[in-house]
């Protein structure tokens, strides 16, 4: 009987203090969350509008569509501007999912595309997402595309970059993907 | 306390990364730029100095069977407020370290000291140990990074100086893009582990040379 | 004292005492000679500067073979002819337009950081030579820019030639359908693809002659290609099955890894449940980087891979010391 006692003591005085320390650190962290998360939400604003003004004409009057047609699975986000629509799309490249960025005008062509986050090899898939002139040609040919693209290995019109077939392909999916899209809300 | 048998313990004899081998993760996957290397440093750096500080001030209170839970809960708390921190002030270089911000919470050189050193020792002492160990490892990713930086992209500074862009050293097409790639941390990381060794054990023999004469 | 005199006349010396006359040396030029073939079908297939590459590659691993040893104040080990052979290896696994400036760093790399850094001949853990390949994939687009058969003439010994990217037989195999070079060319070895790799033909004559030669047992190749082509026979990817195993037996790296590197002595297991333990394994990986892998071909990272695991297999089939208790030696 004494022994369970004292037993019950120690778990009560170690969940005490574990208790403490831990509700000292989460009163901390509630201060500094609510210090910066302003900051945190301004510099995600920040970024998305330059994401999307890469893509877009006049990106800062986009609006964030809620719901849209999404066949493909690889739409994530769409924005919806008077020029058109800027949707991030995540098709999976050669090591991981490319996250990109395709503006769409209203009639379907595509206005630009932009590269935010990949884990391509260096020196060739990574050449997509470069703003060397090789990276920017590569992007650049899919202005004024429309329709259902395919690069040239597999009888379409875009030029796959060099050791990096499978990088172009996923980032043609990730433009058609946007293209399908697009044309099934209009 | 000794602060400069400390300080050349975390420099050179217990260096973190090249002689006890801790914290490997951060290491090899994200000293591929000069920016990624000191900023991933600095912030190790000052979870170390406040967790020990933390740790060794409460060294009394906290029970001994709990004791790696509420190190784990003090290192997440200091290493959470310095994501968020980053997140808000540092945009680019949080993005930049991404995942491994929020996993210096196992980086094992901040619970190896908490365990080895600030549980035993006093606060002063134990905060100085955070100042050397996270020089000692600061310098070492400082090293990786200029390293893998400068043979696998051909750039020197990458993420500072220039725009960001780094200096070009080796023209582009040139460089061995493997060392900047994961496999590239793991021979670089050998590579210097080995030197380091080498250059101890010569210290040590000259030292011994010199005391025989 | 006098006695100890003639005490000391006696030669002393531990066994063996019977040397046999093979020494690293005559298997090292064993090995070359039965590359040779290979080298010679190279330089007709692509012309001279295949051969060129080869022996810069060679030249290369020597002289920093010599030069770390020389550094270290250790004993030369140049003229065990192991360096050539990592040399001429290294060429071979390599695309002839392959300029030699890569070529060179990866004998920097294959002789000093996987071979001589682990302590020099048979200390490495993984073939240098592969490892050297593995390495040059740095520079990606070098090492997958393949020439067109037929274009061989075109190709100058001192430039870089700058060519479009043709599509070697396994780039179409990697797709699951045949390649457009028939199964004769692909045994003769008049396709695209590495230096020394195209022929399996002449790859087969070396195989003869070092098994001649007592070089190699044919147990590891065996393994190798018998698994590939048990494999490929099982799925053919919707191609006839024999055709689509030829097919994959003779492209590639297949012969010259299975014949030439999954056999060294240093990185391949010593007893024989795991001499074919590792043959198999090789084969498994090959087939599966082949159909599911990024690259077209698998044999070289299915041979670094392998290499790593022989310690482990070191450790199976070891003969049982007579009268040791059973549960040790299963040990």
């Amino acid at each position: 009987m004494k022994k369970s006692k004292t037993m019950l003591r120690d778990i009560l005085r170690l969940s005490v203090t574990l208790l403490l320390i831990t509700g000292m650190m989460a009163a901390v962290l509630a201060g500094i969350n609510q210090l910066t998360a302003p900051r945190i939400a301004q510099a995600r604003e920040a970024k998305t509008i330059a994401a999307l003004s890469a893509v877009l004409p006049d990106a800062e009057y986009a609006q964030k569509r809620a719901d849209f047609p999404d066949a493909t699975g690889l739409v994530s986000e769409v924005y919806e501007s008077e020029q058109g629509y800027a949707l991030k799309v995540t098709p999976s490249g050669f090591d991981n999912t490319i996250t990109m960025m395709v503006g769409v005008d209203r009639s379907g062509r595509v206005l630009g595309v932009s590269v935010i986050s990949h884990t391509e090899t260096p020196g060739l898939g990574a050449v997509s997402a470069e703003d060397t002139p090789k990276g920017e040609a590569f992007r650049h040919q899919f202005v004024g595309m429309s329709g259902t693209l395919a690069v040239s290995k597999d009888g379409g019109n875009v030029d796959a970059l060099t050791g990096a077939t499978i990088t172009s392909r996923a980032v043609t999916a990730g433009v058609n993907a946007a293209l399908a899209c697009v044309d099934a809300m209009n | 306390m000794d602060f400069k048998k400390q300080f050349k313990e975390g420099l050179l004899t217990k260096n973190p990364v090249f002689v006890q081998l801790l914290g490997m993760c951060s290491t090899l996957a994200i000293t591929t730029s000069l920016f990624n290397g000191i900023g991933m440093g600095l912030s190790v750096t000052i979870i170390l100095i406040c967790s020990n500080v933390l740790i060794s001030a409460l060294r009394k209170v906290i029970p001994s069977q709990i004791r790696i839970a509420a190190y784990i809960v003090i290192i997440a708390g200091f290493v959470t407020i310095v994501d968020l921190l980053l997140q808000a002030y540092l945009p680019a270089l949080s993005e930049s370290l991404g995942v491994f911000i929020p996993l210096i919470v196992v980086n094992c050189v901040i619970l190896g000291r908490a365990e080895a050193f600030a549980s035993k020792n006093g606060v002063l002492a134990s905060a100085v140990d955070g100042l050397c160990q996270g020089i000692g490892y600061t310098v070492a990713l400082v090293i990786m990074c200029v390293v893998r930086e400068l043979l696998g992209a051909g750039t020197f500074g990458g993420g500072i100086l220039n725009g960001g862009q780094g200096i070009r050293i080796i023209p582009e097409g040139y460089p061995a893009l493997q060392l900047i790639m994961p496999v590239g941390g793991f021979l670089t990381l050998g590579v210097l582990v080995a030197l380091f060794q080498y250059l101890m054990s010569r210290m040590e023999k000259r030292k011994k040379e010199a005391a025989e004469k | 004292m006098a006695h100890m005199k003639y005490f000391y006349e006696l030669t002393v010396s531990s066994s063996p005492h019977a040397h046999s006359p093979v020494t690293t040396r005559t298997v090292m030029r064993d090995v070359l000679l039965a590359l040779l073939p290979a080298l010679l079908g190279a330089g007709y297939f692509f012309g001279p500067r295949a051969v060129m590459v080869t022996l810069v590659s060679a030249a290369g691993c020597v002289f920093f073979e010599w030069a770390y040893r020389k550094l270290m104040k250790l004993d030369s080990t140049v003229w065990d002819l192991s360096a050539v052979v990592t040399g001429v290896l290294l060429a071979f696994v390599c695309p002839p337009t392959i300029p030699y400036w890569i070529v060179l760093l990866g004998d920097l790399f294959a002789i000093v950081l996987v071979k001589q850094l682990f302590g020099g001949i048979g200390q490495n853990f993984v073939n240098p030579a592969l490892a050297g390949r593995a390495f040059m994939f740095s520079w990606a687009v070098h090492m997958s820019t393949w020439v067109e058969v037929g274009f061989r003439n075109g190709l100058h010994i001192f430039t870089t030639p700058d060519i479009v990217t043709a599509a070697t037989p396994l780039a179409a195999m990697h797709q699951g359908m045949m390649p457009q070079a028939s199964l004769w060319e692909l045994f003769l070895g008049n396709i695209g693809g590495s230096i020394g790799e195209t022929s399996a033909l002449l790859l087969l004559i070396g195989f003869a002659y070092l098994l001649i030669r007592k070089v190699i047992s044919p147990r590891i190749p065996l393994a190798f290609m018998g698994t590939v082509a048990i494999l490929t026979f099982l799925f053919p990817r919707g191609n006839d099955r024999l055709v689509w195993m030829a097919a994959q037996l003779f492209s590639g790296g297949l012969v010259l890894g299975a014949v030439f590197m999954a056999t060294d002595y240093v990185t391949s297991p010593v007893t024989k449940l795991g001499q074919t333990i590792f043959g198999i394994g090789c084969g498994v990986l090959t087939v599966v980087i082949r159909y599911f892998g990024g690259y077209n071909e698998g044999v070289s990272y299915a041979i670094l891979i392998m290499n790593c695991c022989v310690m482990l297999l070191d450790r199976v089939g070891r003969p049982v010391k007579f009268g040791a208790p059973k549960k040790e030696g299963a040990r």
